[in-house]
């Protein structure tokens, strides 16, 4: 308990730092910060949103402490500021909006690498050497330095336009009405479909790596050897003796991917225009709706930081040196 | 030194990453000699299909994209290897320093390293970028270099911390050497396999990022980069209008080059760790390892 309650006060203090550098960076810009961030804004928002935009952001005049603090209170009370581009909903009801698509991909894809990762990694570690590890170690290898730009544009030109069986755009068919209807559920999964392999392709040599790198070390351990001395089946050896082990790096591994996957959604979505996090805020930077861009930057760390402390969760349930205390 | 190399070489996956990398180096460097057209006339007619004289085929502007590639070659991976160097500097500064002085110091430099880490990058990019308006291919080496320090820092502290209870390191101590020189002359030259990691997978993190970001609209668009070409193409549709040819050829360069990266740093993870080893190895050089190894202690 002890050791989650720390972990949730680190937390807060990394998602005060993020704050903070939403609050420094447009403060440390040359020339004047509310110009820069409310030029744009100017032409398409009303003065009194205008006025309200920059009461949010701590555009106020007081010294720095006083307009940190009142930027800080906006944020916790999650106020993130108008919307330049989308007026006049809140970057809050753009977020929202399109926040569920994007942690869609990122969770369906990340189960769908980590499972298919570290059952292979755990194959190729058993049989070090072997066939499946010498062809199966370089292709995750490949894989990893294969950007997801790359993947998501080869996708999107093989399957949606050269063979057009999966769409381009959109999550779902605009004629469908959404709901729980088996035909809308049909074409969500149409629509995702291609995004989530990009996305899978991405992360699952990442995971091969780490479970076979992890699992070859534990290997050599004398408990191994002692499992077989004793007469263990191969299966149980390799399961419940090794693989178990070798599994706490890679759920933190896992934790850290889905920072780097959120990254990734944000370039998926833009190639496969889904309606997600990733193509807003791209809509966003077109239009320097900078109130949106620093509004997703919090949405990402909170994202992150509560990956972070699933893992953690998951770490006491796996490693019961951490329950003491 | 000469060792090392020699071990590197030996390796298959070392040697044929190495000469990847290697010649996108001598591409970059004589671009303007290679480059079969000047990048900044019409010399084809608007998205020109691959041919004998356009072999990657044309950009919608009638620009030869395999000139744009070649250098755009330039571009990449001066970034790459600038906020490669960047991020390893950093990393390595911070994890060392936190390691070696342990107390308040590393309470301090690995809270923040922490921090850094769980702060996700390209999001946090995407605010330094946008605020600083049109960011040339340097900003972006800054960027890049500034907020992707983090990962390295922990290893190389994790490594630092294992070091220091090292006898040789004590007895330096006791002599009563200088910490600047403990440092710089017992300890970096026994991290020097972590550095290089950290490097060669910075740098192929830092390629990928660029283009990233170029590809997001947040670089120089009149810059000529894989990332900028691919900004290009999307936004005049190539893909939708079928003509492959102008994301093919920087998708291509970075594939390989990243390709080439990681099978070095495979290498280098499979030298400093021989369990990893997949593939058979000579009797010299696996004697060479097993040397290098148990000078060092073995495992820690």
């Amino acid at each position: 308990m002890a050791f989650l309650l720390r972990r949730v006060g680190f937390y807060v203090a990394a998602f005060i730092v993020a704050a903070t550098f939403n609050f420094l960076i447009p403060r440390l810009m040359p020339g004047s910060p509310v110009d820069i961030m409310f030029a744009q804004a100017g032409g398409t928002l009303p003065p009194e949103a205008l006025a309200a935009l920059k009461q949010t952001f701590g555009f106020i005049d007081q010294p720095w402490p006083v307009q940190f603090v009142a930027y800080l209170k906006s944020v916790f009370t999650w106020d993130l500021g108008l919307s330049v581009k989308f007026h006049p909903l809140t970057v809050n009801e753009v977020l929202w909006r399109a926040l569920p698509w994007t942690l869609m991909l990122v969770l369906i894809s990340s189960l769908i690498a980590f499972a298919i990762g570290s059952l292979a990694g755990i194959l190729a570690a058993w049989r070090r050497g072997g066939s499946f590890d010498s062809i199966g170690a370089p292709i995750a290898l490949m894989m990893q330095a294969m950007p997801p730009l790359v993947t998501s544009l080869l996708a999107l030109f093989l399957f949606a336009i050269y063979w057009p069986v999966f769409p381009t755009g959109y999550a779902y068919d605009p004629e469908i009405d959404p709901g729980f209807s088996l035909e809308f559920f049909c074409s969500v999964f149409k629509h995702a479909f291609l995004p989530i392999v990009t996305m899978a392709l991405a992360q699952v040599g990442g995971y091969l790596i780490t479970m076979r790198n992890s699992m070859i070390n534990l290997l050599g351990e004398d408990y191994i050897v002692l499992g077989t001395a004793k007469g263990l089946s191969d299966r149980r050896l390799r399961m419940a003796y090794a693989a178990r082990n070798a599994l706490l790096p890679t759920v933190t591994s896992f934790a850290m991917t889905l920072g780097a996957s959120f990254g990734g959604a944000l370039v998926t979505e833009v190639v496969f225009n889904y309606p997600g996090l990733g193509y807003t805020l791209f809509q966003g930077i077109t239009a320097r709706d900078y109130p949106l861009i620093q509004g997703q930057l919090l949405i990402m760390t909170l994202a992150m930081l509560t990956a972070n402390f699933i893992a953690d969760v998951l770490y006491v349930a796996l490693d019961p040196r951490l329950r003491k205390g | 030194m000469r060792g090392l190399l020699k071990i590197l070489l030996a390796n298959r996956k070392a040697a044929i990453g190495a000469a990847i990398v290697a010649f996108f180096i001598l591409v970059a460097l004589a671009a303007p000699l290679v480059a079969p057209f000047d990048i900044n006339q019409r010399v084809a007619s608007p998205h020109e299909a691959p041919s004998a004289e356009h072999v990657m085929g044309a950009t919608r502007m009638g620009r030869d994209v395999l000139s744009q590639t070649i250098h755009g070659t330039q571009t990449s991976l001066i970034v790459g290897f600038a906020a490669g160097l960047l991020v390893t500097i950093l990393g390595t500064a911070i994890g060392v320093t936190a390691g070696y002085f342990g107390g308040k110091v590393d309470e301090v430099l690995n809270l923040f390293t922490n921090i850094s880490l769980v702060i996700p990058n390209l999001p946090l990019m995407l605010v330094l970028a946008a605020f600083i308006g049109q960011t040339g291919p340097f900003v972006i080496a800054l960027i890049i270099g500034l907020t992707s320090w983090g990962w390295g820092a922990r290893v190389t502290r994790a490594q630092t911390l294992s070091l220091r209870q090292r006898d040789y390191i004590l007895a330096a101590e006791m002599l009563g050497e200088p910490a600047w020189r403990i440092i710089t002359f017992e300890l970096l030259p026994n991290l020097i396999s972590i550095i290089g990691f950290n490097f060669i997978g910075s740098v192929l993190y830092a390629v990928i990022t660029e283009a990233t970001l170029e590809f997001l609209g947040l670089g120089d668009p009149m810059v000529v980069s894989w990332g900028t070409m691919l900004y290009h193409a999307q936004s005049t549709s190539a893909l939708q209008v079928g003509a492959w040819w102008e994301m093919a050829a920087p998708c291509l360069a970075l594939v390989i080059f990243g390709s080439g990266l990681s099978l070095i740093n495979f290498a280098v993870d499979e030298i400093a760790n021989p369990r990893l080893r997949t593939l058979r190895v000579p009797a010299k050089v696996l004697a060479a390892l097993t040397n290098r190894t148990t000078n060092q202690g073995g495992r820690a």
